[in-house]
Formats: C-alpha cells, sequence, structure tokens
C-alpha cells in the first residue's frame, strides 16, 4: 500500500465521492464526509488572501483513503507577526476499514512537518482519537471554558439533553418546569452572579469592519499573546454580509470599546440543544479591560431578539471573567484546544499561557459548525 | 549484546497493545489484534522511534500494516542509517 499526501485536485473530485460512498456505507454520518469540490467554498485561496485553507488528500493510486484541510492565517504571537496553521477535518477510511487504520496517522505527520506552528480546535472531546493522537505526538492540550446564559428557563429545562438523559432528570425537569421552580433558580443564579451594567456602555448593528475595526486590532492585539489577526479585511471575509452574521459595535461615549459578532439561530432538534432558540457570541475583540462592556452588550442584544439560551467558548482568563461577570455560568467543555510542539515552544507552558491566549469559536470551521 | 530487531519490535508492540508478547507474531496486525487501533500505531510509531533512533517518513507509516513490515521497514532504515 503506497498512499501519498498530496494537494486535492480537480481529477480527484470522483475519488472523493467514491471515499464518501465507502464512508456512508460504513455508517459515518455525512457531516464527516470530504467536501466534494476541490476548491473551498469557504476561504479559498486567492490572490492576495492572507487568510485560507487547503485541502490535502491521502491517495493511494487513484482511490482516496483520506483528507484534510490545512487553514493558514497570521497571529499576533508573542511580540510579532506569525503564520499559524489550522489543522482541521481530517477523516480516513480507517474508520471504516482496518487496512487504512495509519492514513490518519499519516495525514497528521504530513501535515506536521508541512506546517510545524500548528493548532486544532474543538474535536469534540479527550477521549476522541484526534486529541489522543496529538496528545501522543506532544501536543499540548486543554479545553477550552464554555459558558451560557439562560433567558427562558422553561425552555431551557424542556430542551437540554443533559436534563432529559434518565427518567428521573426527565420528572425532576418536569416538575421544576411545571411549579415555576426552575425559572426562579435559574434567575436567580443568573441574578447573583451578575455585576451591575454600565449604563454609558451603547451598541449598534453594522453591515461590516473598517477603519474603526483597523485601530481596535493595533491597540488590542498586542495585548494577547496569541490572537487571530482580527483587522477589517479578515473580518469581512470571515464575517461576510451574506450570512446570517450579526456584528455590533459596542461604544461608550462615542468612543469604540470593542465588536462582537453573533448568530441567532432556531435549532431543530440539536443532540445539545434540542429545539432552543440558540444565541451564540461567535467573535468579540476588545481591549481584557473592556471584555465586560462588549459581553454585556453581545448579550443585550441577544437578548433582544428573543433568544432562549446564550452560549460561547473562550480562552482569555479576562474574557472567562467578563462572561462571568455578565451573569454567564461555565458548562462542561468538550471544545479543545491543542498546539502542535513547536508552537506549544513559542507560548510556553499551556497551563499559565492557556489564560493570555485568545481563542473562541470564530477561530474554528466557520460558518458551519458555529 | 542486543535482542535481533524483530525481538525488540515484538517486545514493544507488546507493550503499546497491551498483550503478552507471546502472542505478537510476525502477522500480527490491526486486523487480528483487537487493541491496534489508529492512537496505538502512532503510539507504536513514536516508541519504535525511540527505540531505535529512527525518524519514520508518512509514507513508511502507511506501509506498517503488520510486524514483518514493521520488521523490514526498520532494518532498510538501520541498514541506511549504517552506510
Amino acid at each position: 500500500m503506497a498512499i501519498v499526501i498530496q494537494p486535492y485536485t480537480a481529477d480527484l473530485v470522483c475519488a472523493v465521492k467514491a471515499f464518501n460512498q465507502r464512508l456512508a456505507a460504513g455508517g459515518i454520518e455525512p457531516r464527516f464526509y470530504f467536501p466534494e469540490q476541490h476548491v473551498p467554498c469557504w476561504l479559498p485561496k486567492l490572490n492576495g488572501r492572507r487568510i485560507y485553507q487547503e485541502f490535502h488528500l491521502a491517495v493511494e493510486d487513484e482511490s482516496v483513503r483520506g483528507g484534510f484541510s490545512l487553514k493558514y492565517q497570521d497571529f499576533w504571537l508573542r511580540d510579532g507577526v506569525s503564520r499559524v496553521g489550522y489543522y482541521h477535518m481530517p477523516i480516513s477510511e480507517g474508520i471504516v476499514n482496518k487496512t487504512y487504520f495509519s492514513v490518519g496517522v499519516q495525514m497528521l505527520r504530513h501535515a506536521d512537518k508541512a506546517q510545524p506552528m500548528l493548532f486544532a480546535l474543538g474535536m469534540g472531546g479527550f477521549n476522541r482519537p484526534l486529541p489522543q493522537m496529538l496528545k501522543a505526538m506532544g501536543w499540548s492540550l486543554h479545553a477550552m471554558p464554555f459558558c451560557f446564559k439562560v433567558n427562558d428557563p422553561a425552555a431551557f429545562i424542556r430542551n437540554i439533553a443533559a436534563l432529559r438523559q434518565s427518567a428521573l432528570r426527565r420528572s425532576l425537569a418536569s416538575f421544576a418546569t411545571r411549579t415555576g421552580l426552575g425559572w426562579m433558580t435559574i434567575k436567580t443564579v443568573h441574578w447573583l452572579r451578575s455585576r451591575a451594567k454600565d449604563p454609558a456602555v451603547c451598541w449598534e448593528a453594522v453591515a461590516g469592519f473598517g477603519s474603526w475595526a483597523d485601530e481596535l486590532w493595533e491597540k488590542c492585539s498586542p495585548r494577547y499573546l496569541m490572537i487571530a489577526s482580527r483587522d477589517s479585511g479578515t473580518l469581512n471575509i470571515l464575517y461576510p454580509p451574506d450570512k446570517n452574521f450579526i456584528r455590533v459595535r459596542v461604544s461608550r461615549e462615542s468612543h469604540v470599546l470593542g465588536w462582537a459578532v453573533l448568530l441567532d439561530t432556531q435549532m431543530a432538534g440539536n443532540q445539545y440543544f434540542g429545539d432552543l432558540r440558540l444565541g451564540s457570541i461567535v467573535d468579540c475583540l476588545a481591549a481584557p479591560e473592556h471584555a465586560f462592556a462588549v459581553i454585556q452588550a453581545a448579550t443585550g442584544a441577544l437578548e433582544e431578539r428573543g433568544v432562549e439560551l446564550v452560549v460561547s467558548n473562550q480562552s482569555h482568563a479576562a474574557w472567562e471573567a467578563a462572561f462571568r461577570s455578565a451573569g454567564f455560568l461555565p458548562g462542561p467543555s468538550n471544545f479543545i484546544f491543542a498546539a502542535s510542539r513547536k508552537l506549544a515552544e513559542k507560548l510556553g507552558p499551556l497551563e499559565k499561557s492557556r489564560q493570555e491566549i485568545f481563542f473562541n469559536r470564530g477561530d474554528g470551521d466557520g460558518p458551519a459548525n458555529l | 549484546m542486543s535482542l535481533p530487531i524483530a525481538d525488540r519490535v515484538r517486545g514493544i508492540a507488546a507493550d503499546v497493545l497491551e498483550v503478552p508478547a507471546a502472542t505478537i507474531r510476525s502477522d500480527s496486525s490491526p486486523k487480528n489484534v483487537a487493541l491496534w487501533d489508529s492512537v496505538r500505531q502512532l503510539n507504536l510509531v513514536l516508541a519504535l522511534e525511540q527505540e531505535f533512533g529512527v525518524q519514520f517518513e508518512p509514507q513508511e507509516i502507511a506501509t506498517m500494516t503488520d510486524i514483518e513490515n514493521i520488521v523490514s521497514i526498520l532494518r532498510r532504515k538501520l541498514n541506511d542509517h549504517c552506510a
């Protein structure tokens, strides 16, 4: 078996379709299939663009046995700009056919060699194969804090999967909903944890990011140990106007403090959120001392729209604290940040540096998975 | 005197795959060793690299489909090293 890793080219589209069919026959869900077009729909490599992704395939003769994507972008890292890759969407035929069990290892090794400054994000929990492989290869891993705020306790209790997993939990949840006890408990906890709002902070929805966002980026980026480029050019690519993103600019007395990108999504039979109307704080930026103002404004904007639950993942300690101050509660996180050896060397011990790096869901797989 | 390469590979594989060394044969592979999955394959590759002081290329990892293949790849690499 001679498998080579190579760029995904047009002549391999049919082989990728056949690969996906073999995955389907093995019972793999469609969301894991590899894209059936060689040019990525999201972040294709275009002239002059600093942020893009490239697909790579593991090819045996004329058959595709696996694939992965590398997203490249500029990061502010420690004291300057560095190019860092994001290893994502890896899928190997090894999950349905043991003959190809080593393809996953081969792809990871190839990516690590091609771009030693790599990270991975999400991955669904430490016990999944990819995080285990990354750990074996000496990558540093940690779970990115997840937090949530309930705006409609009855809907929350009705829909959240974790509350409906056993008969006992289901009956307790029903009791809490019927008596109003759940509503009272959740609202009390949020209220007790919330800091007083700053009445001078205001927000407005904006159609895109302009020079004000560039000024903010210049001022804020050196305040973080590691942060992906969030200048206006990058932001307008990541959050284009034709998608459902809500862009919010946050100010105090006409002075721009920061921004947030939000989503308001009606879930339908989601494995975690049931049929909730879910608000997510996808991305944001401000100096650490203005994190609370941005979270307060972003949460207010989502609450005004009538979302039942607001969720977010944030790695930086100041932002985590800001979420707590805005009444958010910590939840179990399966959203993992993993840094390659080379990247971890730059960052220093992750136990400490993880609180100084700035990552959130906006650094992940893009619109489909936010 | 150090053990022959094949015996050392079998010993490492037994440790990584958490099975008695006596059960590892030259035709042992993921198809007949239940615990041999992609994560353990990576652990095996890393353990062999450390033990023999070599680094496997991604293409070589793809051909490490059973103990016999692993031993022959290692022999070739070690000979290249010495040459």
